[in-house]
């Protein structure tokens, strides 16, 4: 374990000091600070439109974060030889790939709150919030799009096991589009009257198989508020063991690849 | 040399693999759908540029559409408004709870699809209804776009006044509804000629308003009050008035009512005058201005057609195209001195007007319950004070005594081809009696002198 | 003493696109004592960093056996018994001296401050530790590594081209470091192309050309067969003549002559023989034999085995 944990914060340590990724941050926290200028854009819903754009921030600035704080992170140690002076010690490839791995999410968790205190600070200072709850209930949104994140990283950290970093970026880039546009995609073929049954259930076999990004945006009920959510707790509960579990999936198979593999 | 994996390992795995499909599968999709799901699982169309595609896969989807929106109001602006429709559509798509869109979308297609002379494009209606519907799907919880869509039924339809009392209905009970905009309901009762209901409505608000007032003496609180009590004023006095308590009470009707039914005279002539143009000349035996007749010019095949309108309700989906091909034309005839004398111009809007096939049909129509409130006294609000030798008619409005004449009308008529090129088309009317300037006119009638604001005017044309 | 080392018929090769299946590493036989500082010499791609990586178990062998401390190569424990310095190595360089073998340190579960700080005493960094590697000179950058792979007090070092890139000070820095560890009873293994630093420490060398080991063994054993430069005056033509001994090259200077002759062939009786004359020897400078000669040749001349 102290292997794993040693790597895990060298990992933050070096990933916090990465320029790109600071710069990154660093926009996104701009947006957010600017969206409560953005009300004009629509004449009496400046909340939905507040809470809309500082959550679309979030999501994409993290997962830009993720991406390119995770594509890196193997060929990098390969390329700079650091990874010979750990695996010549007695680390595990595992206790590597998990140490990195650990670093990235822990990367990603202090980046993404630091992102989510100045939205609900802005939130706030807009609001002049006479709701608490209701900014408690904006924050649900980073905490999804941090599993979604997390999902993410490990889809790059696998593929980061047997491509190259600029292959990685577009397939990984692509796993996530694909993984937020096929539920609404499945749906309305399921909901198609004329679709083929081979393709309804090619498409259930896709969107059972690969990571399912789209069941982390659950932003639209927190935009525009709406009470009638039943079973939310069971819900999120059920997202964020399906994203462990998948992220399970993914690093146990990047390990085994990873084993393999010539250094 | 090779690693060797183990085979706990590889049943993790799997296990592992099948638990994520089964949690997809049987937990979290459906719960997704339900609660979830943008835009009721529609695929942005290609109507948005890369980047707004871009923006919305990024999360942003209400932020384009306000940006979107701020788009279509330079579009409203430019008066280009057929760049708006996709607009709308996709606005609506993205964030399906911007209700202002979807309430300025539907009065947009609604009313803006105008002809040079201001005729809106009947044939937009379903879309706006439809949009309207999908609105109140996606806010089931605000009575606005319910609201919307009675006053798309009573205003703009102005017609099977029932659809508008459904929906006035459904807003009011939503808890958001605003209390001046229930008592649109009972007009919407009257003019659906379920007076009682409308009656019982009033009451209704009325105590409420009473309550409200007492509660708080609000300016808008007495106002309310003093609209309400106003209404129920007129109200019970038009009962009286048009017989209606008479009815109930299985009274005697007095010549003061609304009997004996009054005999409008219709007849009507269509002349083709030029290419696409008519003109409409008729006798109507009313004296006082204010009525309007309602002359509908449609292919004889027209989709979803009814006499004198067409099926509004007929479609749920949002369908921004609209039957080009097929013409419907919808007019008013205004009646002064008994006359009405209208030119219906169609020649400078081939694409609303496109008389495509071969048949037409002309339906000429009369109905009181869209009638201004003076002559709803003379005519009551089912057409009990109504008659016509000819033309009078209890079967294509349910339990209403309407006008309604209807007169065939080919393409080469009305576009004046083959034998019609030298000769003009008319069609009209057996009754009709052809004696200018004042043809059907009695000889002792009184002409009414109506001041106008615009000087020499004192009739129709 | 045990071997530190020991390969059978090691092997490694990768499959190309057209030339078919190259073997990087063909059928090697290396073998290195406990104690001593190993050369491995080889131009550039010669195979030498392939063979480091398989003996650590960081690539895996294509066929062969090899031990390192007496295990078979890829034991996890011996991993705690030994250490690496890749070429040109680079470290987080946001990290402190300190924090960097503190590091390390925890990947042996090593937390004792005391023993990074002597460390970095050790290769002379003490002062330098609370800087950051960034902030480090390539020379120095090179000592904190060695100062890291000395973390888990190792029996065994392998060393890839330490001084590479270095300025001539830090040659000697690094130089008289490695001779340290020996001192202590460390093993060393050097992988280099630079000859004249392996042949100022190294024990014995093997030298890898294209796969194949060329030569190994001791360094003085390699380095027989230097030469003898005899300079002498008034000494006649006849005696010259019969002092042309086989593989001699005498050349005419203006008072006397030089003799070039290989160290094996007697230089006292050739000396004994001048004076005899009364001739008179002015200078004996023996010409060794440099590692460079061996390399050179063994490299332009393969298939030559020791």
């Amino acid at each position: 374990m102290r292997p794993i944990l040693a790597i895990a914060s060298t990992t933050v340590g070096e990933a916090i000091r990465r320029k790109v990724l600071l710069i990154i941050l660093l926009i996104g926290v701009l947006f957010i600070v600017v969206a409560p200028g953005l009300g004009i854009l629509s004449a009496r819903s400046e909340t939905t439109v507040l809470k809309s754009f500082m959550l679309g921030v979030t999501q994409g600035v993290s997962a830009i974060i993720a991406v390119i704080l995770t594509v890196y992170m193997i060929p990098n140690e390969i390329e700079r030889r650091t990874i010979y002076t750990i695996l010549s010690k007695p680390v595990q490839r595992w206790q590597f790939l998990v140490g990195k791995y650990l670093g990235a999410v822990l990367s990603l968790l202090l980046m993404m709150s630091m992102m989510s205190a100045v939205m609900c600070l802005m939130f706030f200072l807009q609001q002049q919030s006479k709701n608490v709850s209701e900014i408690a209930d904006l924050m649900k949104g980073p905490m999804m799009y941090f599993v979604q994140m997390c999902l993410l990283a490990a889809v790059a950290i696998f593929f980061s096991t047997f491509v190259a970093p600029l292959v990685n970026f577009f397939l990984t880039v692509g796993v996530f589009l694909v993984g937020v546009f096929f539920n609404p995609l499945f749906q309305s073929l399921q909901d198609n009257q004329n679709t083929v049954p081979f393709v309804k259930i090619m498409a259930k076999a896709v969107n059972t198989i690969l990571p399912n990004f789209a069941n982390y945006n659950i932003q639209n009920p927190l935009i525009n508020s709406n009470p009638s959510i039943q079973n939310e707790g069971r819900y999120f509960l059920g997202i964020t063991v399906y994203g462990v579990v998948y992220i399970g999936i993914l690093l146990i198979l990047g390990i085994l690849i990873f084993d393999r593999r010539e250094v | 040399m090779k690693r060797k994996t183990s085979p706990i390992l590889l049943v993790v795995l799997a296990l592992a693999f099948i638990c994520q499909g089964l949690l997809q599968r049987f937990e979290i999709f459906d719960h997704w759908v339900k609660v979830y799901n943008p835009g009721k699982g529609k695929l942005y169309t290609n109507a948005m540029s890369p980047d707004q595609l871009l923006a919305v896969l990024a999360g942003f989807r209400e932020i384009t559409a306000g940006i979107l929106w701020v788009k279509a109001d330079t579009f409203f602006d430019q008066g280009n408004y057929d760049a708006i429709l996709p607009l709308i559509r996709l606005v609506t798509l993205l964030d399906p709870n911007e209700i202002d869109v979807y309430a300025t979308g539907m009065w947009h297609i609604g009313y803006n699809f105008t002809d040079e002379e201001q005729r809106s494009d009947r044939r937009y209606i379903p879309s706006a209804l439809a949009l309207g519907k999908e609105g109140t799907r996606q806010n089931p919880d605000t009575y606005e776009l319910f609201f919307e869509e009675g006053w798309l039924w009573y205003h703009k339809i102005d017609d099977d006044y029932s659809n508008a009392v459904d929906w006035f209905k459904k807003a009011r009970d939503k808890p958001d509804m605003l209390p001046a905009r229930k008592n649109l309901l009972g007009m919407a009762y009257q003019r659906s000629g379920e007076v009682d209901k409308s009656v019982d409505t009033y009451y209704r608000l009325y105590e409420d308003a009473v309550e409200k007032y007492k509660k708080e003496s609000a300016f808008g609180n007495h106002q309310n009050r003093d609209t309400l009590e106003s209404n129920l004023d007129n109200m019970l006095v038009r009962e009286v008035q048009r017989g209606y308590v008479a009815g109930k009470e299985n009274r005697p009707l007095t010549s003061y009512d609304v009997n004996p039914p009054f005999d409008v005279g219709f007849s009507v002539k269509a002349t083709v005058v030029e290419p696409n143009v008519i003109r409409f000349e008729g006798t109507w035996n009313v004296l006082p201005v204010g009525t309007r007749i309602r002359v509908v010019l449609r292919d004889l095949n027209y989709p979803h057609a009814k006499p004198a309108e067409m099926e509004w309700d007929c479609s749920d989906n949002v369908n921004l195209d609209p039957p080009r091909d097929q013409t419907f034309m919808q007019e008013q005839l205004f009646v002064r001195n008994r006359r009405f004398n209208k030119k219906v111009d169609m020649s400078k809007d081939p694409t609303m007007y496109p008389f495509t096939s071969d048949n037409y049909v002309m339906e000429f129509y009369y109905n009181p319950r869209s009638a201004p409130p003076h002559l709803q006294d003379k005519f009551s609000w089912s057409g009990e004070g109504l008659t016509d030798k000819n033309y009078l008619n209890t079967d294509v409005r349910k339990g209403q005594r309407v006008i309604f004449a209807s007169l065939p009308i080919t393409r080469d008529m009305i576009k004046r081809y083959g034998q019609w090129v030298d000769k003009t088309p008319v069609v009209k009317t057996p009754n009709y009696a052809e004696s200018a300037p004042d043809a059907g006119r009695a000889d002792d009638d009184v002409v009414l002198k109506i001041p106008s604001l615009r000087a020499g005017s004192t009739g129709g044309k | 003493m045990a071997a530190a080392i020991e390969t059978k018929q090691l092997t490694k090769s990768y499959k190309a696109r057209q030339a078919g299946t190259i073997n990087v590493v063909d059928h090697l036989d290396l073998h290195v004592e406990e104690g001593e500082i190993f050369g491995f010499l080889g131009p550039n791609g010669a195979g030498k960093t392939t063979t480091i990586k398989m003996l650590l178990g960081i690539i895996y062998p294509t066929s062969g056996e090899g031990y390192v401390l007496g295990k078979e190569i890829g034991d996890m424990d011996v991993h705690r018994l030994i250490s690496y310095l890749p070429e040109r190595p680079y470290y987080y360089e946001h990290m402190t001296g300190l924090e960097l073998l503190k590091f390390y340190g925890s990947l042996f579960g090593i937390t004792d401050k005391d023993k990074f700080v002597a460390l970095l005493e050790k290769v002379n960094l003490h002062r330098d530790m609370t800087k950051t590697i960034a902030q480090y000179s390539k020379g120095m950058q090179q000592r904190v590594g060695l100062a890291q792979s000395l973390l888990n007090d190792p029996k065994l070092l392998f060393l890839d081209e330490p001084t590479g890139g270095l300025d001539p000070i830090a040659h000697r820095e690094i130089r008289d470091l490695i001779l340290s560890f020996r001192d202590e009873g460390r093993t060393v293994f050097i992988s280099s192309h630079e000859l004249s630093e392996v042949e100022l420490i190294c024990d014995r060398v093997a030298i890898i050309n294209k796969g194949v080991i060329a030569r190994q063994g001791k360094l003085t054993e390699l380095l027989k067969g230097g030469r003898i430069e005899i300079t002498a005056e008034g000494v006649s033509e006849e005696l010259l003549k019969d002092m042309k001994i086989v593989d001699s090259n005498v050349r005419h200077l203006a008072t006397g002559f030089m003799l070039d002759m290989p160290e094996e062939n007697d230089p006292n009786s050739v000396i004994d023989a001048i004076r005899g004359q009364k001739g008179k020897v002015i200078s004996v400078v023996p010409r060794r034999k440099r590692l460079e000669d061996l390399f050179v040749e063994t490299v332009s001349n393969k298939g030559v085995k020791s």
